[in-house]
C-alpha cells in the first residue's frame, strides 16, 4: 500500500476537510476523494497503517511477561474504559488515554474513545444490521423526539452501496423489522445453537435465532482476505478480514491521490464566516506542539464521533452562532442515547458433551426484535423494543478454577474436559431521545490543551427500565422453554455508554427550530457543514448503528459533491 | 546450596548450557527439600514456599508437566508484584499468613512442610469452603460475585499461568493459532484436548 500523504504544510486549503478517520470519517474520506475532491482528514491521534502498525497481532500469551494482563499503571491510564472489561496488553494502544482526556460524569456515563487513525473502527463489534422502516417512523408514530427527515427507502440504495463494498456475512430472513443486507455466506451456528434455534422457533411464534450479521468476510472480497477465525480482531486484522477505516476506506481514499491526512490534529472549532454565511475551515491544535492553526475548505464533514463532534460544534461560536455552530434550535448537545447493555440470562445445555467446535468465531447469535413490531406484538409496558446477542460455548480451561478438586485428576480433567455447554443471551434495548439527556461544555475543567471538557448528564428513564425488565423476563423464559438448566437471569445495571453506541446530540430533523441537521446531514443554517457520525441520529433503534452511519455518510457525500458541482455550497 | 547460586556459578564457569552430571545431580538433590529454589520479587521466602507448595499440590507433575515445571510459582510472584495494586498486595499477604496460620493450628507446621496426605486433606477443606466464580458474559461476571477467597484465587491464577505457558499452551493443549475456518460441530475426540486459545 502506498504511504499516506501527511504533508499538510504544503497546502492549507482543500476542497474538503473531514474531521475524524473512524467508521464514518473513513467513508467520507473515500467518497469525497473518489468524487475528485482534494480532501484533508484531520486525525487527533497517531497514524495506524494497516498491518504495519498492528504490533500485537501475532502475540501469544507466553510471548508477554504478564501473559496479556495489564497492571495498575495501565489501569489508571485507562481508568474510564477499563470498565468495559475489554482492555489488555494486546489492544491497550488502541484506547485513548483517559487521564489526558477527562470528562465529567454528572451521572454515571461510560465514554469509550479511540484516538488514532481508524478510531473505533479498529475496536468495534462488527455486528452489522440495517435499520427498518419501523425505526425511521418510530418517533413520528409514538411522539417521542422529532420525526426523522428521511425514511427507509431514502437510505436503502445507500445500504446496498456500502454493503457491497464492505462485505457483510449473514443469512437472509425477509423480516420487515430487520431488513436483509446483501450477504456473503453466513458463519456457522455451533451444534448447541442449532439445537436451541429449533426449540426456540418451535416454542415461540415469531421469534428467530440467527447467526450474527457481521462485517467479517467469509470469502475473499474486494482484494481482502477472508476471516481466519483467530478472534484477535481488536489488535488489527492482518488479513483485512473485518471492516475498518484502516484496512478498507482510507487506503481506497489514498489511491485516488486526493487524500492528505494530518495526524495529531485536534479539531478545536469550525470557522464560520459571517459575511459569506458559511464555514470556511477548521481551527486545529497540534497535539504535540500545542500550536493552533487553520485549514480551509469548501465543505467540512464532522465525523469526530458522537460526543466529540458535538463538542467541536459547541466550541464553534460566532456572532451568528453564539451557542455553537448550528445551534439555533437549542438542541445541540441534547437527546443523547445509547443501547442498554448486559441484561439477559444464561444457562447450561445438557447433552452433546462429545461435541466441540474448531476455530474462534468472532461472532455469536442474534434474536431480532419481536415486541411492538405489529398489532399483535404491542406491549402495554413500553414503546420500541430490543434484540438479543448471545451464543453457546464450552468454557475450557477458563472454567477450571470452578471445577472440583486438585492434583492429578484435576489436572487431567483441566486439559481434557472443556466443561459443560453454556448458553447466554443479552439484550440491547432502544433508548428514547430525551431533551434532558445531554452534554455541556465545562469551561472550568480544561484538558491539557486548554480545551473545555464535556460534562455528560444522561440516565435511563422509565421506558428503558421497563424494556430491561422485559429483556430479563423473556430471556429466562426462553432458556427455560428451550430446556436449559442452571438458568440465571441478570441485569448488571450498567450506566449509559456501556453499549458504546452513543447517538444523538446534533440530531437530524425536518424543522430547524427543533433539530440541528437537515435530511442530507447538513447543518440547517450552515449548509457546507455535514455531520454524519452518531451525533446526527434522531432515534437509536435497537440494532447496532455503524452500517447506518456508513450509509448516511455515503449519501451525504454524494449530495455534497453534486451540490458543489452546482455551486450551491 | 541455593539453586540460583549454583546456576550462577555454573554460568561463571562457562558451562551454563552443558551441566555436568555431578552438578545436575546436586541440583536435583536440592529440590527434595522444602527450600526455595528461586528468588521472589514480591513474596517473602515463607510465602514463596507456600505458593510453590500450593502449585505443586494443585498441578503435580504426572505424564504431563507439573505447575512447577512451568514455573507457575515464579509467574504468580510476578503477578502479585506487577498486576496487583497496593491494596490487593496487602490483602494477599494477609491471606497467606492466615492460610499458614490455619495450617499451623491444625498440624503444627506450615503448609509447605505437610506430607502429601495432609496437604490433600487441608486443600479439600479449603475447596469445600470457597465460593465459586460467577459465570460471565463477554468477560465480566454476572450477578453479585462473592469474594472467592484465597484458595480459589490461587487456583485460578495457577490454572491461568499453567495453561498460558508456552509448553502447555502450544504442545499439550490443542493449539491452532490460525484456524482458517469455523466448524461448529466436531467430535471432541477429534480435537483431543481442551483448546489452548
Amino acid at each position: 500500500m502506498a504511504n499516506f500523504n501527511i504533508d499538510a504544510k504544503k497546502d492549507m486549503t482543500y476542497d474538503a476537510i473531514v474531521i475524524g478517520s473512524g467508521m464514518s470519517g473513513g467513508w467520507a474520506a473515500k467518497e469525497l476523494c473518489e468524487g475528485g475532491l482534494k480532501t484533508l482528514v484531520l486525525e487527533r491521534g497517531r497514524l495506524v497503517e494497516h498491518i504495519k502498525d498492528y504490533t500485537t497481532m501475532n502475540n501469544e500469551s507466553w510471548d508477554l511477561e504478564l501473559r496479556g494482563a495489564i497492571g495498575p499503571d495501565d489501569k489508571k491510564k485507562h481508568y474510564k474504559a477499563i470498565r468495559t472489561g475489554f482492555i489488555g496488553e494486546n489492544n491497550k494502544h488502541f484506547y485513548a488515554n483517559d487521564e489526558e482526556n477527562p470528562y465529567t460524569e454528572v451521572k454515571p456515563f461510560l465514554w469509550v474513545r479511540a484516538h488514532q487513525m481508524g478510531g473505533r473502527s479498529l475496536l468495534w463489534g462488527k455486528q452489522t444490521y440495517r435499520w427498518s422502516q419501523l425505526d425511521f417512523e418510530a418517533n413520528a408514530k409514538d411522539g417521542h423526539g422529532v420525526d426523522w427527515p428521511i425514511r427507509y427507502q431514502d437510505l436503502e440504495p445507500w445500504y446496498t452501496y456500502v454493503e457491497k463494498y464492505v462485505g457483510i456475512s449473514g443469512e437472509a430472513l425477509g423480516l420487515p423489522q430487520l431488513p436483509d443486507s446483501h450477504f456473503l455466506p453466513p458463519m456457522e451456528l455451533n451444534c448447541v445453537e442449532k439445537e436451541i434455534k429449533q426449540r426456540l422457533e418451535k416454542e415461540f411464534q415469531g421469534r428467530h435465532l440467527i447467526i450474527g450479521r457481521v462485517a467479517h468476510l467469509t470469502v475473499p472480497h474486494n482484494g481482502r482476505g477472508k476471516c481466519q477465525f483467530r478472534n484477535r480482531c481488536d489488535r488489527g486484522c492482518p488479513f483485512g478480514a473485518y471492516f475498518s477505516s484502516n484496512s478498507v476506506t482510507l487506503p481506497a481514499a489514498n489511491v485516488t491521490g486526493n487524500l492528505t491526512i494530518r495526524p495529531f490534529s485536534i479539531a478545536h472549532s469550525i470557522i464560520y464566516d459571517e459575511t459569506l454565511g458559511k464555514a470556511t475551515g477548521v481551527k486545529i491544535i497540534d497535539s504535540e506542539t500545542g500550536e493552533m492553526m487553520e485549514y480551509h475548505a469548501k465543505i467540512i464533514f464532522c465525523n469526530a464521533s458522537t460526543l466529540s463532534t458535538t463538542q467541536i460544534l459547541m466550541n464553534s461560536t460566532s456572532t451568528r452562532f453564539p451557542n455553537g455552530l448550528g445551534n439555533d434550535s437549542g438542541e445541540l448537545g441534547h437527546n443523547l442515547m445509547d443501547h442498554t447493555y448486559r441484561v439477559g440470562a444464561l444457562g447450561t445445555f445438557e447433552g452433546l458433551e462429545d461435541r466441540y467446535y474448531k476455530g474462534r468465531r468472532p461472532n455469536g447469535i442474534y434474536i431480532p426484535r419481536y415486541w411492538n413490531i405489529d398489532d399483535n406484538s404491542k406491549s402495554d409496558k413500553f414503546v420500541r423494543g430490543f434484540g438479543f446477542q448471545g451464543g453457546a460455548y464450552r468454557p475450557g480451561w477458563g472454567g477450571a478454577a470452578n471445577m472440583e478438586g486438585f492434583g492429578e485428576e484435576f489436572k487431567d480433567s483441566l486439559l481434557k474436559n472443556p466443561g459443560p455447554w453454556e448458553f447466554f443471551i443479552t439484550g440491547f434495548a432502544e433508548c428514547l431521545p430525551y431533551h434532558d439527556n445531554k452534554v455541556t461544555l465545562d469551561k472550568n475543567s480544561l484538558d491539557k490543551w486548554g480545551q473545555a471538557t464535556l460534562a455528560i448528564d444522561c440516565e435511563w428513564k422509565a421506558n428503558e427500565l421497563a424494556l430491561n425488565q422485559q429483556i430479563q423476563e423473556d430471556a429466562v423464559e426462553m432458556l427455560e422453554k428451550c430446556g436449559l438448566s442452571n438458568i440465571e437471569g441478570f441485569d448488571q445495571k450498567h450506566e449509559p455508554g456501556f453499549g458504546i453506541h452513543e447517538m444523538g446530540t446534533a440530531r437530524m430533523g425536518r424543522d430547524p427550530k427543533t433539530s440541528v441537521l437537515n435530511a442530507t446531514n447538513q447543518v440547517h443554517a450552515c449548509q457546507n457543514v455535514f455531520v454524519t457520525d452518531g451525533a446526527c441520529m434522531t432515534s437509536n433503534s435497537c440494532v447496532n448503528p455503524s452500517l447506518t452511519y456508513m450509509a448516511l455518510t455515503a449519501r451525504a457525500c454524494n449530495h455534497a459533491i453534486s451540490e458543489l458541482k452546482k455551486q450551491n455550497l | 546450596m541455593n539453586r540460583r547460586e549454583l546456576l550462577k556459578n555454573t554460568a561463571i564457569l562457562g558451562g551454563a548450557s552443558v551441566l555436568s552430571t555431578s552438578l545436575f545431580s546436586i541440583l536435583q538433590s536440592c529440590q527434595s527439600e522444602p527450600r526455595l529454589g528461586w528468588t521472589p520479587t514480591f513474596l517473602s521466602p515463607e510465602h514463596a514456599l507456600l505458593v510453590s507448595a500450593l502449585v505443586d499440590t494443585l498441578l503435580p507433575k504426572t505424564n504431563t508437566p507439573g505447575g512447577l515445571d512451568m514455573k507457575v510459582d515464579l509467574f504468580m510472584d510476578a503477578v502479585f508484584s506487577k498486576l496487583y495494586d497496593d491494596k490487593a498486595q496487602e490483602a494477599v499477604v494477609v491471606e497467606m499468613d492466615a492460610f499458614n496460620q490455619q495450617c499451623r493450628s491444625k498440624y503444627g507446621k506450615p503448609f509447605y512442610e505437610l506430607d502429601a496426605t495432609q496437604k490433600g486433606a487441608f486443600l479439600k477443606e479449603a475447596e469445600a469452603n470457597s465460593p465459586k466464580f460467577n459465570r460471565g458474559v463477554w468477560g465480566t461476571a454476572v450477578g453479585e460475585q462473592k469474594p472467592v477467597g484465597f484458595y480459589r484465587s490461587m487456583k485460578s491464577l495457577a490454572v491461568w499461568a499453567y495453561c498460558t505457558s508456552q509448553e502447555v499452551g502450544s504442545e499439550i493443549l490443542a493449539y491452532d493459532p490460525v484456524p482458517g475456518d469455523y466448524l461448529g460441530c466436531v467430535p471432541l475426540s477429534e480435537v483431543g484436548t481442551v483448546w489452548s486459545l
